[in-house]
């Protein structure tokens, strides 16, 4: 049941052999591309059935400690600390529990988790389990935002279609997005949700006082953008950095071009944009650039919308660049 | 019966972003160099060291301080790592009383130093990323790495499991008011990151989230760096401060507590912080204090996340859980308020340098002590995930 065709570690994470130099105080310091890694073939040990448990029978186990009764999920020991070491039994546990308590959302992920980003991470409390296993939440209904799940939520476990072995075959959504029938199904694939597609938010003909406002902020934006473009600080948030972004907006569009330290604005529509980004209201894009609030929470908050979820990074960086400028005028 | 031990000498290197022109060996040097100068004694008459070095892939090596035993001059003398999450440098602090309380030493060094920043993410072009998954190995690894567990999305677990307990402490407000405060006190500390870097609450609540509940303005920033103390036993803390004119300052109270790494019945209590709550009350009671409202002048706070940092105060007694904004509300730690938390700026302000990090906040707290003529202070370290490592020391002047 291994993936196929994946490496550990994706080609597009690899650097190059090389170096730099940096100059400080007029002394050069010399700084290298550089790598630890380790291989594994790791065993999972006491742990096997609960992993294959997972990928191979769909099911989740806990341990019941007889003399106790408590029962733990994930059933990471064998014997009960509480009850002077008694040797505990593996059980199966329904796949319906609720969040012991509100689960973070991370937006700005690392590497190896861009693609998730943003996710949700909590504690879920199977029915028929007295601790908390640890799950990424998500919801059928776009961005994972504030407010979604809570404590208390009930929400169901779901299985990857394409399982490995490892935790991260499960994840967990609201029961209330699911029918009865989803909810009671032992073992339901991720395959056998309805996920709403990414769609691009349609935007109204601009009226007078749109266009005006769109005028408004589009000359401020520039100017930003201008700004940005001689800030050394904000020209260092972007060093490396390469991306057409289509901006679309109630009463025109317009693509911001980041490359390598430089920023642009132009009036133009691109034919291959890296990525499009949607702002009904032209000034919340002009308010986030002029750091009068972050345009990552815009995202968050769906007053902005995205094409790719991964692109967060892009907007973290305009984000940076914002500030860049606000702490230069200081 | 165990001596009493006390500080005799302390400094740190600045903390900085990026030291492209030192490395990690160089750091702690000048941090062991400066901290015997400090003392007025030479590297000679320290008879042990004890490292604080959280992460051996910051380093990048194993054993990270194995070269540092020869480049500090600690040759063919007792030479311990403490590596314990965030905690790493109260807890290096502790290890090296317990030495020289039992009489094994009568002079230790205690080195933190990082280099956390080396680490780089090809992908963003920028160094945080990186950083951030190098801290992400130290999660639970078969249950929890491979779901995206970070430092940041760990301890929002656990201040989202406080807020749903208490739903009207830790405001936007106040938690900006807090990091505002702090960008403020660390003016004065001309070896912080960001010593130049002001910000006004509406900046903070401007800022972008990281991991809700976390604006970016919020969080601590990590850092390089290194932070050392001279400790003694008494008879030779005394004898070195007559030398130099500077008063001892006594550890007189240690507290540590490790809590479960799992939650739920019988494990972690997700809406609390027990390892600070039994890390302080254990080193309150080293100490004697039986009200630690009235004892407790200065607070030196490992301030991960401003929420953090409020929970951290009400778990050591000196606000009530559930109304943790009164250091704000109330003016507890505002400008001639009754605490004096994170003089130094905290490590959202001066950095977080993970192993060097606490040594840093005792090296403040003892300062703050003889310069404002106070008697008790407080320091802090937290760490693991779900908070789950603490380690607290009472430090007291005469």
């Amino acid at each position: 049941m291994a993936k196929k065709k994946e490496k550990l570690i994706p080609a597009e994470y690899i650097p190059d052999v090389g170096s730099q130099i940096v100059t400080i105080d007029g002394k050069k310091c010399l700084v290298a591309n550089d790598v630890m890694y380790t291989f594994y073939q790791r065993s999972k040990g006491e742990f096997s059935q609960f992993f294959l448990a997972l990928r191979d029978d769909k099911k989740i186990l806990g341990c019941k400690c007889p003399k106790c009764g408590i029962v733990r999920c994930p059933p990471f020991l064998t014997h009960c600390p509480d009850c002077d070491f008694a040797p505990t039994k593996l059980v199966e546990l329904d796949q319906v529990g609720v969040m012991l308590s509100t689960p973070p959302i991370t937006y700005f992920a690392n590497a190896l988790f861009l693609k998730m980003a943003p996710y949700g991470r909590g504690r879920v409390v199977l029915k028929g389990a007295d601790t908390a296993l640890s799950v990424n939440v998500y919801t059928t209904t776009g961005i994972l935002t504030p407010g979604i799940i809570k404590k208390g939520t009930q929400v169901k476990v779901v299985f990857r279609d394409d399982r490995v072995g490892e935790i991260s075959d499960i994840f967990c959504i609201p029961t209330s997005e699911l029918t009865r029938a989803q909810v009671a199904r032992k073992g339901l694939l991720s395959s056998q949700i309805n996920w709403e597609a990414p769609v691009e938010p349609t935007l109204p003909k601009a009226t007078a006082k749109e266009t005006e406002a769109y005028n408004k902020a589009l000359k401020e934006m520039k100017s930003i953008i201008r700004l940005m473009n001689v800030t050394e600080r904000a020209r260092k948030d972007i060093a490396g950095w390469k991306r057409d972004i289509q901006v679309k907006t109630t009463g025109g569009h317009f693509a911001i071009l980041i490359n390598n330290g430089d920023i642009k604005l132009e009036e133009k529509k691109l034919v291959k944009p890296d990525f499009v980004l949607v702002s009904k209201n032209p000034k919340t894009l002009a308010d986030g650039l002029a750091y009068r609030g972050a345009i990552t929470d815009s995202v968050i908050m769906k007053r902005l919308w995205i094409s790719k979820n991964m692109e967060f990074t892009t907007i973290f960086k305009l984000d940076r660049m914002a500030r860049s400028v606000a702490r230069s005028k200081k | 019966m165990s001596k009493r031990v006390g500080i005799v000498g302390a400094a740190v290197t600045p903390f900085k972003a990026k030291w492209y022109e030192k490395t990690y060996y160089e750091l702690a040097q000048m941090a062991t160099r400066e901290a015997v100068k400090d003392a007025g004694i030479s590297i000679n008459d320290v008879e042990a060291v004890f490292y604080g070095i959280y992460n051996d892939i910051f380093e990048r090596t194993c054993i990270p301080e194995h070269p540092l035993q020869g480049i500090c001059g600690m040759q063919n003398k007792f030479g311990m790592r403490i590596s314990t999450g965030g905690a790493t440098g109260a807890y290096t602090i502790s290890a090296a009383h317990a030495y020289l309380a039992a009489g094994r030493f009568k002079t230790a060094l205690v080195l933190g130093v990082e280099k956390a920043t080396d680490c780089f993410d090809f992908l963003s072009m920028s160094a945080t990323p990186e950083v951030i998954k190098s801290i992400g190995w130290s999660a639970d690894s078969f249950f929890e790495q491979k779901l995206g567990w970070t430092a940041a999305d760990s301890y929002a677990e656990v201040v989202l499991a406080y807020m749903d307990e208490h739903p009207k402490d830790l405001k936007p407000h106040v938690t900006a008011k807090i990091s505002s405060l702090l960008s403020e006190y660390v003016k004065t500390n001309k070896y912080a990151q960001r010593q130049h870097d002001q910000v006004t609450p509406e900046e903070v609540m401007n800022s972008r989230l990281v991991v809700y509940p976390f604006k970016e303005l919020e969080i601590c920033v990590y850092t390089e760096g290194a932070a050392a103390l001279i400790l003694a036993e008494e008879e030779t803390a005394k004898r070195i401060s007559k030398n130099t004119g500077m008063p001892v300052i006594w550890i007189t109270g240690l507290g540590e507590a490790n809590e479960h790494s799992f939650a739920g019945k019988n494990q972690k209590v997700m809406p609390r912080i027990m390892s600070d709550y039994y890390g302080s009350h254990r080193a309150y009671k080293m100490a004697g204090i039986k009200d630690p409202k009235k004892s407790i002048n200065i607070v030196e706070l490992h301030d991960a996340f401003i929420h953090q940092l409020e929970i951290s105060m009400a778990e050591f007694g000196l606000v009530p859980l559930g109304r943790a904004d009164s250091l704000i509300e109330d003016g507890l730690m505002l400008k001639g308020g009754k605490y004096i938390v994170n003089p130094c700026g905290g490590l959202v302000y001066s950095g977080h340098a993970v192993g060097a990090s606490n040594i840093m906040s005792a090296w403040s707290a003892r300062n703050e002590l003889i310069k404002r003529k106070k008697k008790t202070a407080l320091v802090h370290g937290t760490g693991s995930t779900i908070a789950q490592y603490t380690a607290v020391a009472i430090l007291e002047h005469d």
